[in-house]
């Protein structure tokens, strides 16, 4: 793919790693200010699992992990291969980064999609 | 008062010194001259060659920052040297070196390759659709005052490297075009003449093309033309960009602005008086 098709996706990603990095934070960490809830409450597991099985929270979660994923190691990418690499290392860089990147994903989604299924008392 | 940057005095040289055929690493090489004001460091080594140590070797030509030849790291800085007056530097000690980021021919001498192969990567001539006028033209092409404003700072550069010896991405990755090359890839492919960005494409769209720059602008403050290519690159990015979503200018062919013949006449009306001696 061409570069600059790469690059723009890692510009274009970053409104919303910010949008839905905040909601996160406005979650998680400003819970009393938002939601009148202590920030232990918020991150007891009982709580964790009520707001896992939003669907909203299981969709902009899954999305929130895609774009981190892409930015962060987009930029991982080009610190690594800044350095003098062969064109083999380069070929196993990208890959390995690729490799990392999607099995990240597929157990970010997992553990999301756990907490959206999973049966209280059950 | 006196003012330091201009009046005459013994200024002690050291110069970097390093001959492939006797010496195993470089080493200072220094020199004292009289230097009066408007002296050029250009001049200094003209003299310092004539006088004392007739083995300095640098690249030189025109002495009139034209031809670019003279690039040299002059206190720390990439400078033409025949642009450089020594006095102005303001110090007493001044040290010349070969530019960096570039290989050591002898002395003061860079080897200027990666600079001359960068730039010849990324196609820097106008690229048209329509070879057959250009290989026979027919006529001017158009181009108007606004359009040829838009590339004309770009037009400027010298291909003296001082922006490559600048530039602490090229110190690290050497395989990054640098910002003479990318600021040419700019210039030919935002010239309304030109429809070749799509044959740069293979050069200058890679990990170590525009994306690669750290936006520093060490390459627009050393240029000696005043040249911007840090800018250029970031237009660069630009015109890649919208490209890549389908919203680049489209370019159709040259457009002819009067058939040949009548630019021949129109020559040959403004032609000077016959010669009288």
């Amino acid at each position: 793919m061409r570069e600059t098709r790469l690059w723009s996706l890692h510009i274009l990603v970053l409104p919303i790693i910010a949008v839905l990095l905040g909601m996160h934070f406005a979650v998680m960490h400003y819970a009393p200010v938002f939601y009148g809830m202590s920030v232990d409450k918020a991150r007891e597991f009982s709580t964790m699992i009520e707001r896992g099985k939003s669907v909203t929270q299981l969709v902009l979660y899954i999305l929130l992990l895609a774009a981190a994923l892409y930015h962060g190691l987009y930029g991982l990418r080009g610190i690594i291969r800044e350095l003098p690499l062969t064109p083999v290392l380069v070929k196993v860089v990208d890959a390995g980064i690729i490799t990392f990147g999607l099995f990240i994903f597929a157990f970010g989604t997992y553990v999301t999609w756990w907490t959206f299924s999973y049966k209280i008392g059950g | 008062m006196s003012d330091r940057k201009t009046t005459p005095r013994e200024i002690t040289f050291q110069v970097r010194r390093f001959d492939p055929d006797s010496d195993v690493a470089p080493h200072w090489g220094e020199y004292k001259l009289h230097v009066h004001d408007g002296m050029t460091v250009l001049e200094a080594l003209h003299q310092l060659k004539a006088e004392q140590e007739p083995t300095l070797a640098w690249r030189s030509s025109c002495r009139m920052g034209v031809c670019g030849s003279c690039g040299m790291f002059i206190n720390d800085l990439p400078q033409l040297a025949c642009q450089t007056q020594v006095l102005h530097l303001g110090t007493d000690v001044v040290t010349v070196a070969p530019l960096p980021n570039y290989e050591n021919v002898k002395d003061l001498v860079p080897d200027l390759e990666p600079l001359i192969e960068k730039h010849a990567a990324v196609k820097p001539y106008i690229i048209s659709l329509d070879q057959i006028e250009i290989n026979a033209p027919t006529g001017e092409f158009l181009q108007t005052p606004e359009e040829r404003e838009s590339i004309s700072q770009f037009t400027h550069c010298i291909k003296c490297g001082l922006c490559l010896a600048a530039c602490p991405t090229v110190a690290t990755d050497p395989l990054f075009l640098g910002p003479q090359a990318l600021a040419q890839a700019y210039r030919y492919s935002a010239d309304n003449r030109d429809c070749g960005l799509h044959d740069r494409l293979e050069a200058i769209d890679l990990f170590h093309g525009p994306y690669q720059c750290h936006l520093a602008g060490a390459c627009s403050q050393a240029c000696p033309k005043g040249v911007d290519p840090a800018f250029a690159i970031q237009l660069l990015k630009r015109t890649l960009v919208l490209d890549s979503i389908g919203f680049g200018k489209k370019k159709s062919s040259v457009a002819k602005i009067m058939p040949l013949a009548d630019v021949v006449k129109a020559i040959e009306e403004f032609a000077p008086p016959p010669r009288t001696v």
